[in-house]
């Protein structure tokens, strides 16, 4: 488990009523417990419960987690156990037999590992993103929108000249690089080579 | 020296935090971030456990007098909930019995108080708008709060 001073830092904050704090730890990690939601096909209703009593969780033991670091693993378990227990709740009130006959199978060690991975990952990403001069912000948000932008539009759109995009799109992802949030993460996964790269992107 | 491959590998990356991210509903985010009201309320919680809501989706076409009333039962490891919703409150009791109060608590911070009688029974009237869960503690020492509760 990665020791991640941020995660450390939240967690104690919140022991300490501080609202903001914990509102940037489910902002950091809602959406690895929706995820996980997905991944057992939980119905909104459902995911809306689930969701609603993990975080009720938390916040009875903010207080005893011994190591705050190991809050996303906690999360991760607690989620998947919450799921499976919505599920039988269902089988045990299904009268009308439409309730599929198989419970979907736990999420194992390794799934549940890997998608803890790809959500601290991502929120690091996303606090290293939000760390950015808005400039660059503006500018990599045009990449990374759906679909992207071309410079053509990008120009317009910015103000920016033709010519200068693909360098101001590489000083501002180097920015990003920098950022502390991130830097852990990159040595061994993102900015790699994609010769050193085993497995690529996973999708949470 | 980073190719653009690097970059591209970076940017994809971001996409993918960006989306994660915005794939969560935003009632599912502030439900999350409405728990932390609960931080330090020393109450046992009890999990919604039946829901007949869930048994008359099932039953689309049919329609008869008793589906129009919705019944719940919520658990804990020491208590239970049962309630029933009724056009103009909420009608329940609560196991092991005991005098004490119970609270209609909504997201937004309004409450509804009712006393619990010595046979566990209570009466909230109105029935609360929007989210809420109830919150009850007896003579004997019962604390216990539900998850929230949408009608």
């Amino acid at each position: 488990m990665r020791d991640d001073p941020v995660v450390t830092a939240l967690v104690a904050r919140a022991a300490e009523h501080d609202q903001d704090a914990w509102n940037e730890l489910v902002e950091r990690y809602s959406p690895m417990v929706w995820a996980i939601c997905t991944r057992y096909r939980l119905s909104r209703h459902d995911i809306e419960d689930v969701n609603q009593n993990v975080w009720l969780r938390l916040v009875e033991q903010l207080g005893n987690l011994r190591e705050p670091a190991a809050l996303p693993g906690w999360l991760a378990t607690t989620t998947s156990r919450e799921c499976l227990r919505v599920l039988r709740a269902e089988r045990r009130n299904d009268r009308f037999g439409s309730a599929p006959d198989e419970l979907p199978p736990r999420l194992d060690a390794a799934l549940i590992e890997e998608v803890i991975i790809v959500a601290e990952r991502n929120a690091a990403l996303r606090a290293a993103f939000a760390e950015l001069p808005a400039q660059c912000r503006q500018l990599l948000a045009m990449f990374i929108g759906d679909p992207p932008r071309s410079y053509a539009e990008i120009s317009v759109i910015l103000g920016i000249r033709h010519g200068s995009i693909g360098p101001q799109r590489a000083r501002c992802l180097e920015r990003l690089r920098r950022s502390a949030s991130l830097r852990a993460f990159l040595d061994d996964e993102i900015g790699s080579t994609p010769a050193e790269r085993s497995g690529g992107e996973q999708r949470a | 020296m980073r190719d653009e491959r690097d970059d591209d590998q970076l940017l994809g990356a971001l996409r993918e935090a960006m989306r994660a991210r915005q794939a969560v509903p935003f009632e599912i985010v502030e439900a999350a971030k409405g728990a932390y009201a609960w931080h330090n309320i020393d109450a046992e919680l009890a999990q919604l456990t039946y829901d007949s809501s869930r048994d008359q989706e099932r039953m689309a076409s049919v329609r008869s007098e008793s589906a129009s009333i919705r019944a719940l039962t919520f658990t804990s490891a020491h208590a239970s909930i049962e309630l029933e919703v009724t056009a103009d409150s909420l009608l329940g009791q609560v196991m092991p019995p005991g005098e004490g109060t119970i609270e209609a608590q909504t997201r937004l911070g309004a409450t509804t108080a009712a006393p619990v009688d010595e046979i566990g029974c209570f009466s909230i009237e109105p029935v609360p708008a929007g989210q809420f869960r109830l919150h009850c503690h007896t003579a004997r020492g019962l604390d216990v709060v539900t998850g929230w509760i949408t009608l």
